[in-house]
């Protein structure tokens, strides 16, 4: 059972592990490196709740081997909180104010997935923020309180980011 | 759903990738995007002892133009393929096909050269090369080869690679002025794998097709060349071709596999119905550009 | 409100939940994030045939993979004559029972091996090694085969009959029947989905065989009956068990009881000494994790001629599965019990079957009676084409109004507090009915397909046995803050914000100040947990009674430390003050200190420290109510449907958050969109699962889902604070909605539409006229 080193820095900070190659990078997050934030739902690659950003992009970290990640950036779903310690960033603080979760469990692949689309498309219409949202499965909220979410994020995006103009 | 034990291999060339697979052969898999073959894996429906992963092959990258050719790079991400600029100008129909694949999250990974070496009968990008004469650069430890893309696609999931050959790019022909191009396609929901699609493209001048192409996916094992199609539209006016018709004909004769997500009979209806619209979307695409020597 | 009375501040708000800072910042602690010292790996071999002989089960080679911790078969961890009963059914009615297969397989997924490894990756290496040598046999895959009773499913028996509800004799009824204008009889097909939580089924076993104590962390909707069931089972004293539930991810009824996955895991970790973490992945939640639905009801209505709804019969059949995780897990009584619904139905006669088969074992699924409504509904539509009456007027002229309450139905079952009949018109002007009926007449002219349906129903919300009280233990801390410990398993219900809204305002404390604590034996009181929809209701009735109890309790104290009359005092956001005068008073922590820190100051007679365990005990039966209706599409070149519109009108009494009420309702009818149009749960005539992962099992995404529009009804329960519940409604009364949609669409073709899933496929033959 070969196991490689794994450099890579998460969240910004950089960490380091020794994997089997058949581990996948959702797996060595969670377990080498103890971020349990990002979640497995299916292991095939289609209900989103691993994702996570490597290197900015949105990606399910199912579908990736941790060992793939040697060199990389990852942002998990810790990463993505406010400035101050325990706080929420702005897409968070959006989904709290719309009831966009119920049982939690899909909520940070939503998380990061909806940071990075709106990262590229920060005013979309609703018909892309649907086929946006189409990547990450949710049962519990029927999507109407994470739709809203995106909505409402969207308009703090930028209306934070006129004040900051 | 963990994946069986395989050795690692993470090549920096193209040189290093083909030694590995002359030396690997059939034990070996190629890793690129990774979002066809990871589910298999996890799935542990295959179980490759190697891993020859080529994400870091520079070589692999890269979309060039020369004269009527548009080369681009097996290494592409289905994301780039939506994106760039060169792309959308000399092969607007992979353009036109990346938004349908999947979701933007398996985009950002996922390659050209991995959706064609995968060969997946319902996947847009066979039909797109097939549809459009693309030539399948590959190479070896014993050189490189071009395989049009009519004899590339055997079977499902099945191709003409051997098994130490290596995708390395797409060659393109590009269209002249007064070309069109669309895909539609029918899912069971927003990006999944077609129950059917159409990749067309179609060239205008002085209001008379001149040039179809019509490539249907979903449709059988591999890629249809609808050329029956093909040869009612080219010569038609504009205004006067039934598309309707044209389509019912272009699946008359096909049978297409029937599962659990639709008969063969439903996809022959749909893939139909997507032929018409993407036909009447490139013509219209067509009309609004400027002809050919206009 | 006089003084007193607690100011109503925060039920009834949208208030922001509790919950949502640490799972959306990923801090949530669910089973498969727990990590223990020494913890060890499961995995399960399962049968790959729906039947068969087991020859042998060769393990020598799994257990010699290095990391393998050990391999366990039935050998070793099946004990029979264990009582493998559920609290809330009791010991009657079980099927055949035992932990791992050991003689033959009755289900693909039957689980034949446990491989323990130190890590899931090689627990699943293990499994690969394990030789199980099956001889196939032919299955019995539905009822009617099942009815045959060739083969049987379990040997052990002479039938595949799993409960039955027999047709008896009722002149009553056949003499409406005889006489009336319409008789109309239509069977309706519901087909097996399933309940898909994003979190699959999982446990951490840790058994300290030193003190011989087990410690559980569940994925699950409540920790006491599981503690219960353990206690039984392995004979152990309830004490020495310790059941804990964190965070869950989502259940829907699936993980409402242990089952033998979960069971053979702590068998497996008491005999290793070492904790053992089991997660299933979704090949095998969607394999054998426990499916749902899966029933036709043949209905008979008898009319008169103005269409008043004279008398009924209803057969229900109904698949369970192998080894239905409830009882006999059949329907048959809770779907009779409900069908009259929301109608003015004077004579109805239910019967039904429920069989075995090899097929995964039925669960429990959000409204797991709901057949009823499903066949009902689409019926009224049936009935009211054969007449020649709009649906709308059809439910009009026979549903249940004010005037008519309280009604006892023809089961015998007296309805009040409901309000059918103004959730049915507040749906209909929210859809705006009649304006779209115009815009269908233009439409069809235009050769468009475009529909409309509506679903109405009655929710019942029982409360027998151990469903019928729930416990509150207030404690206000020396500090002042308030924490109250419940049996609840809050598993997206938002408990950790309703209870905490309805302690402080009937306590008078500062909402930041209180604090739900759940899911664990050792700190909380017992209870069912949380499911049945009884959260609102009877959840929230404990903590209201033990808040008013709390309040009068600090109050008494308060008047002593003040010199003043407790009538005159009012406490609220955990301050004091006498009425009339805010700018003098006490704060709550003060009154704490006192009566924890003081108790001799405290006037005579008064308990020392501030705490309160109360139980309250609901009325047996409680009802919510709703009606959806919804407007769709249907394309012509490709059979998809698109719902344009969809508007529930909902009366669950008084509502504690808003918010969290329309969050329900629409994760519930999300889920009837998904088993209407996209989700399957298909077996090939062999018995092998054919919809084994999320390509194939089709869960609908944001995409192929409208924005959900809400009115409300109050008409509040008997219960505190007038709450009902309503956590299953929107599963339950959806796909009758959207199937009438579709059949409304499809009126100018003549074309029946009795079954379920409603693909593309599926309406493309309709319209073809392929049935």
């Amino acid at each position: 059972m070969t196991e490689l080193d794994v450099s890579l820095t998460v969240n910004g900070q950089r960490r380091l592990a020794r994997v089997e190659p058949r581990k996948t990078l959702a797996d060595l997050l969670r377990q080498d490196l103890g971020l349990t934030g990002t979640h497995l739902g299916c292991e095939h690659g289609v209900c989103g709740s691993c994702t996570v950003l490597v290197d900015g992009l949105a990606v399910r970290s199912c579908l990736m081997f941790g060992v793939q990640a040697d060199g990389s950036e990852v942002t998990t779903v810790e990463g993505l909180a406010g400035d101050e310690p325990g706080s929420l960033g702005p897409l968070q603080r959006a989904f709290w104010e719309t009831h966009g979760l119920q049982c939690g469990f899909c909520t940070p692949g939503f998380v990061v997935s909806v940071t990075a689309f709106l990262e590229e498309c920060p005013d979309p219409d609703d018909e892309q923020i649907r086929e946006a949202l189409s990547g990450n499965l949710c049962r519990c909220t029927g999507y109407q309180g994470i739709i809203r979410g995106v909505r409402l994020a969207a308009r703090l995006r930028r209306e934070e980011q006129e004040a900051r103009a | 759903m963990k994946a069986a034990a395989f050795d690692y291999h993470r090549p920096a060339s193209v040189d290093a990738a083909v030694g590995l697979l002359a030396e690997l052969g059939d034990e070996a898999k190629v890793l690129a995007g990774g979002q066809s073959l990871v589910p298999v894996m996890a799935m542990r429906l295959g179980r490759p002892e190697h891993i020859v992963d080529v994400n870091r092959v520079a070589e692999l990258e890269g979309v060039s133009r020369s004269d009527g050719t548009l080369r681009v790079g097996a290494l592409t991400r289905h994301r780039a393929l939506e994106r760039d600029e060169l792309i959308a100008g000399a092969a607007p129909l992979l353009t036109r096909a990346a938004p349908y694949i999947g979701h933007f999250q398996i985009r950002n990974r996922g390659t050209l050269g991995g959706s064609l070496a995968h060969a997946d009968p319902a996947a847009e990008l066979p039909a797109v090369a097939v549809a459009l004469d693309a030539g399948i650069e590959v190479r070896s430890a014993r050189g490189t080869r071009r395989i049009p893309a009519g004899e590339f696609f055997v079977s499902a999931f099945m191709t003409a690679l051997e098994p130490d050959e290596l995708v390395t790019a797409l060659h393109v022909p590009v269209w002249g002025p007064g070309s069109g191009f669309a895909v539609a396609e029918l899912a069971r929901r927003q990006g999944d794998f077609a129950l059917a699609g159409a990749a067309c493209g179609v060239q205008l001048r002085g209001g008379l097709i001149t040039r179809a192409a019509v490539g249907l996916f979903g449709m059988g094992a591999v890629p249809v060349r609808a050329r029956a199609a093909e040869q009612a539209l080219t010569g038609a006016s504009v205004g006067e071709v039934d598309l309707d018709g044209l389509a019912r004909d272009a699946v008359a004769p096909l049978r297409p596999a029937s599962d659990i997500h639709g008969s063969g009979a439903y996809r022959r209806r749909a893939g139909a119905h997507m032929i018409s619209l993407a036909l009447d979307r490139a013509l219209a695409e067509a009309q609004g550009t400027r002809e050919a020597g206009a | 409100m006089s003084a007193g009375e607690a100011a109503a501040r925060w039920v009834g708000q949208s208030v922001k939940r509790r919950e949502d800072p640490r799972l959306l910042a990923g801090r949530g602690r669910y089973v498969d994030d727990v990590v223990m010292p020494g913890m060890a790996h499961a995995a399960f071999v399962r049968s790959p045939v729906a039947r068969g002989t087991v020859r042998g089960v060769n393990t020598s080679a799994a257990a010699g993979l290095p990391g393998v911790v050990a391999v366990f078969t039935a050998a070793d961890l099946n004990e029979p004559g264990r009582p493998f009963w559920k609290t809330m059914i009791g010991p009657a009615g079980q099927p055949p029972h035992r932990l791992l297969a050991e003689h033959d397989v009755r289900f693909a997924g039957d689980i034949v091996a446990l491989v323990v490894a130190e890590s899931r990756y090689l627990a699943e290496d293990g499994a690969e090694l394990v030789d199980v040598d099956i001889d196939p046999l032919p299955p019995v895959l539905d009822p009617a085969s099942a009815a045959g009773g060739a083969p049987l499913v379990h040997p052990e028996r002479d039938t595949n009959l799993a409960d039955e509800l027999p047709e008896m004799p009722r002149p009553d009824v056949d003499r409406v029947f005889a006489s009336a204008a319409h008789v109309i009889t239509e069977t309706f097909e519901q087909h097996r989905y399933l309940p898909v939580p994003m979190e699959c089924r999982g446990v951490v076993a840790s058994w300290d065989r030193w003190s011989d104590r087990l410690e559980l962390v569940i994925s699950g909707q409540g920790v006491h009956e599981v503690r219960l069931f353990y206690s039984r089972y392995f004979g152990v004293p309830e004490d020495r068990i310790r059941v804990v539930m964190g965070d869950v991810g989502g259940s829907f009824g699936q993980k409402v009881f242990p089952v033998n996955d979960e069971i053979a895991v702590v068998a497996a970790a008491r005999k290793l000494g070492r904790p053992v973490k089991w997660i299933e992945d979704r090949s095998e939640n969607l394999i054998a994790g426990g499916h749902a639905r899966d029933q036709s009801m043949r209905v008979e209505f008898a009319l008169d001629a103005d269409g008043a709804l004279l008398a009924a019969r209803t057969h229900l059949v109904e698949n369970v599965g192998a080894f239905p995780a409830s009882g006999s897990g059949s329907m048959l009584l809770a779907a009779t019990a409900v069908f009259p619904g929301p109608y003015r139905l004077a004579a109805y006669a239910g019967s039904g079957q429920a069989f075995f088969t090899n097929t995964c074992s039925r669960c429990a699924y959000r409204g797991p009676w709901m057949i009823e409504t499903t066949a009902r509904e689409q019926m009224m539509d049936v009935a009211a084409a054969e007449l020649g009456i709009d649906p709308l007027e059809l439910r009009r002229r026979n549903v249940i109004r004010p005037g008519d309450l309280p009604f006892t139905t023809a089961v015998g079952v007296t309805y009040d507090a409901i309000s059918p009949a103004q959730t049915l018109e507040q749906a209909a002007e929210l859809i705006e009915y009649d304006k779209f009926r115009a815009f269908q007449r233009q439409a069809r002219e235009d050769g468009r397909l475009v529909g409309i349906g509506m679903s109405l129903y009655i929710e019942p919300l029982g409360a027998p046995g151990i469903l019928a009280t729930e416990a509150a233990t207030i404690r206000v801390e020396p500090s002042g803050t308030v924490n109250v410990l419940m049996g609840t398993g809050s598993h997206g219900q938002s408990l950790e914000t309703t209870i905490v809204q309805v302690v402080a305002d009937y306590l008078g404390a500062a909402l930041d100040d209180v604090h739900l604590i759940q899911g664990d034996t050792a700190a909380t009181p017992y209870g069912p947990g949380t499911a049945g929809s009884r959260s609102a209701a009877i959840a929230s009735g404990a903590a209201q009674q033990a808040s008013v109890t709390m309040r009068q309790r600090v109050l008494a104290i308060a008047a002593a430390m003040m010199e003043a009359n407790p009538a005159d005092l009012t406490m609220t956001d955990s301050r004091i003050t006498v009425a009339g005068d805010p700018d003098a008073g006490l704060a709550l922590k003060e009154v704490a200190a006192a009566a924890y820190l003081s108790p001799a100051s405290l006037p005579p007679g008064t308990p020392a420290g501030l705490e309160v365990a109360e139980r309250y005990q609901a009325p047996m039966l409680n009802f919510s109510n709703a009606a959806h209706a919804c407007t769709v599409e249907v394309d012509r070149a490709t059979g998809v449907v698109r719902i344009l519109r969809y508007v529930v009108s909902e009366d669950c009494g008084n509502m504690i958050n808003p918010m969290v009420v329309e969050g329900q309702i629409a994760g519930g009818v999300v889920q009837g969109i998904g088993g209407v149009f996209y989700e399957h749960m298909i077996y090939d005539p062999d018995g092998n699962p054919l919809t084994t992962t999320f390509l194939d099992y089709l869960l609908p995404t944001a995409a192929e889902v409208p924005d959900l529009e809400y009115g409300h009804v109050v008409t509040p329960g008997p219960t505190p604070g007038g709450y009902k519940g309503m956590g299953e409604g929107g599963a339950i009364a959806s796909p009758a909605a959207l199937v009438n949609a579709v059949r409304d669409a499809l009126a100018p073709l003549g074309v029946r539409v009795t079954s379920q899933p409603l693909t593309p496929d599926r309406i493309a033959a309709l319209m073809a006229g392929i049935t």
